[in-house]
């Protein structure tokens, strides 16, 4: 068969129907590259404003704009132009290539989260697995850069890193397990759909508590502060950081965040189902600042935890109270209460 | 599409890599990539048998469930006794390893 | 996207390369972090070798598993076995004993796949169609084979008391 070379009326045929093809839109611009970044940066300015409001004081407050809207944009200049210094002996393939998996390991779970009933880019059958693979890849990343950055306060942030992230990823997975016993489907979507009638966070209560609590070790934030704690470790395992580097540091760090409270409310609150005229995608995405916000909040108000009663408390305290959640909603499914209050 | 000799090819290849690792190596750690590279390739054949067979089971998929799972506790273990024969002897040379001195 | 399709072939071949080059690469590498991240890689590509076998639950278990908690234990030993040990241990073979090993695999994976290469005819070229959900997973792993499934969890709780152990010992 003889391919001719296709005309140029066909190949701007071909661009114009990949660029308004529902793909492309998901993919770029709304649950895709766009929003991702938009969102993360407005992560950064709420976090230091809600911060600085519980902590009594202003916040960003001259960045351009009323309330220092531009402060990020701030910050993001400011660590482009500055250096970025290798240490002494460090392993620079592992120090450079590192981060960018980061960033890209943290934004790929979104491909399968539902932001809406048309928005999401990849339904997959597997998509819970397919989030649990991508964030136990977070440690092995964590410890590859503490080690390559060949200085003694960032390997053992590091590997307290490594430990608390590794302790805490199995009660998270676990009181998960009772949300897809409840749903019966491992897929998002169908996740999503079970919850039309009543959310999901009224009879897994205790999972939700017991996600929440595992989401603020995975996602390094106070009480869990310890990798990261000043008088510590200095910053913990990206202490070697500077500038462009630590920006992408940075951003894989929000983009987490914002995974992780997409992920409860996927789980927990409803996906998108709201009530009245807005849009489902704004329904999602004002639940998941909500649960942001009660991410962000306990890093003004708690205590730091040391870091072995850290460890002691997911591997033994959380992980009984996760398994007993299981055996819990197999009984309240199997007795049929729950078939009673709409679910199925 | 591809044909089922096509993966026992690809997991021929693996196989014998690994069985290179395995005897030609000296570093203990490398053996045990060499080991985790043969457990692979055993478990892609399971996986493009039970793919191809007529009709297609899902019971193969199990066997590579319980295969990984098997993969994963001797790993660990493995690792477990790298680290304290490492502790013993100070070196993770199997050869020296192997003659089981002091 | 419909409008532009990848043959299934060269799907193939890429898998097949990087994962066997990742093995190379790991087993090959001077040092053994290199190493570790080209069995990473490898581990990847036979994660991509299950989603085109319709296996996409096992793709993920590969992923989360091998990638996810074999790969850390191992970068993990690999920084504590301290670096001098290391450095002194070249594994470039020596003695002849890397020709050997060379000739006892290729002429392993050769019969191999000459084995499978001459019964090509009889072996199926194309898979048939089939509906492998991942649903479909759950009853055979609880109802129709539980005690293998007993037998692993078992085997689990001996492999952890038996790693707990190792670790105390010599204290």
């Amino acid at each position: 068969m003889v391919l001719l070379p296709p005309t140029p009326a066909e190949i701007v045929a071909l661009i114009i129907a990949i660029v308004t093809s529902h793909t492309f839109v998901t993919i770029v611009f709304f649950p895709g590259f766009i929003h991702l970044a938009l969102i993360v940066i407005i992560l950064t300015w709420y976090e230091r404003k809600l911060l600085a409001r519980i902590q009594l004081r202003i916040g960003p407050l001259y960045a351009g704009g009323p309330g220092g809207i531009l402060q990020p944009m701030a910050d993001g200049v400011k660590l482009i132009f500055k250096e970025v210094m290798i240490p002494y002996k460090a392993n620079k393939p592992l120090f450079l290539g590192v981060p960018l998996m980061l960033v890209f390991l943290a934004a790929l779970p979104f491909a399968v989260i539902p932001f809406g009933q048309n928005w999401v880019i990849a339904n997959l059958d597997v998509g819970l697995i397919f989030v649990f693979a991508m964030t136990s890849l977070f440690p092995s990343m964590i410890l590859l850069f503490a080690w390559a950055s060949n200085s003694k306060y960032p390997f053992l942030g590091g590997l307290r890193s490594l430990f608390q992230q590794v302790a805490y990823e199995i009660p998270m997975w676990i009181s998960a397990l009772s949300v897809v016993m409840l749903a019966g489907s491992l897929n998002l979507m169908d996740i999503v759909y079970a919850q039309s009638k009543m959310w999901f966070i009224i009879p897994a209560l205790l999972s939700f508590i017991v996600f929440f609590i595992a989401i603020l070790a995975e996602l390094e934030r106070l009480p869990f502060d310890l990798p990261e704690a000043e008088p510590e470790l200095v910053a913990g395992w990206f202490t070697e950081s500077s500038g462009a580097i630590f920006m992408v540091i940075f951003m894989a760090l929000y983009m987490k965040l914002y995974l992780m409270a997409s992920l409860v409310t996927t789980l927990f609150l409803g996906g998108w189902w709201g009530p009245g005229p807005l849009p489902q995608p704004v329904w999602f995405i004002i639940k998941t600042l909500i649960v942001a916000t009660f991410i962000i909040i306990p890093r003004g108000v708690y205590p730091r935890l040391r870091v072995d009663l850290l460890i002691k408390l997911g591997w033994t305290r959380l992980l009984i109270i996760a398994i007993a959640n299981v055996f819990l909603t197999i009984l309240l499914i199997n007795s049929g209460i729950l078939s009673s209050w709409g679910l199925p | 599409m591809v044909a089922v000799t096509s993966y026992i090819i690809v997991s021929a290849a693996l196989l014998g890599i690994g069985i290179y690792g395995l005897t030609v190596k000296k570093n203990a750690i490398r053996i045990l990539f060499a080991i985790e590279i043969i457990v692979n390739a055993a478990n892609l054949n399971f996986a493009a048998f039970t793919r191809y067979m007529n009709p297609p089971q899902v019971s193969g998929q199990v066997i590579v469930f319980y295969s990984i799972a098997a993969a994963a506790m001797e790993a660990a273990v493995g690792l477990a006794l790298i680290l304290v024969a490492f502790r013993i002897n100070s070196t993770i040379d199997v050869r020296k390893l192997s003659k089981l001195k002091g | 996207m419909a409008l532009i399709s990848i043959p299934p072939d060269i799907t193939f071949i890429v898998l097949a390369v990087v994962t066997i080059i990742g093995s190379i690469i790991a087993l090959q590498a001077k040092e053994l972090i290199y190493g570790a991240v080209a069995l990473a890689v490898s581990f990847i590509g036979i994660a991509g070798f299950f989603v085109f076998l319709d296996a996409p639950y096992l793709a993920m278990l590969q992923i989360a598993i091998y990638v996810g908690a074999i790969v850390v234990l191992i970068l993990f030993t690999i920084m504590l076995v301290r670096r001098e040990v290391m450095d002194e241990l070249t594994d470039t073979p020596e003695h002849g004993e890397g020709t050997a090993g060379l000739w006892l695999a290729g002429l392993l994976a050769v019969a191999i796949a000459g084995v499978a290469a001459l019964a090509g005819p009889d072996l199926p070229t194309q898979p048939k169609p089939a509906d492998l959900r991942v649903s479909d997973l759950g009853p055979v792993l609880a109802i129709q084979y539980p005690i293998p499934l007993i037998i692993l969890a078992l085997l689990m709780s001996a492999a952890l008391l038996g790693a707990l152990v190792l670790a105390k010992l010599e204290r």
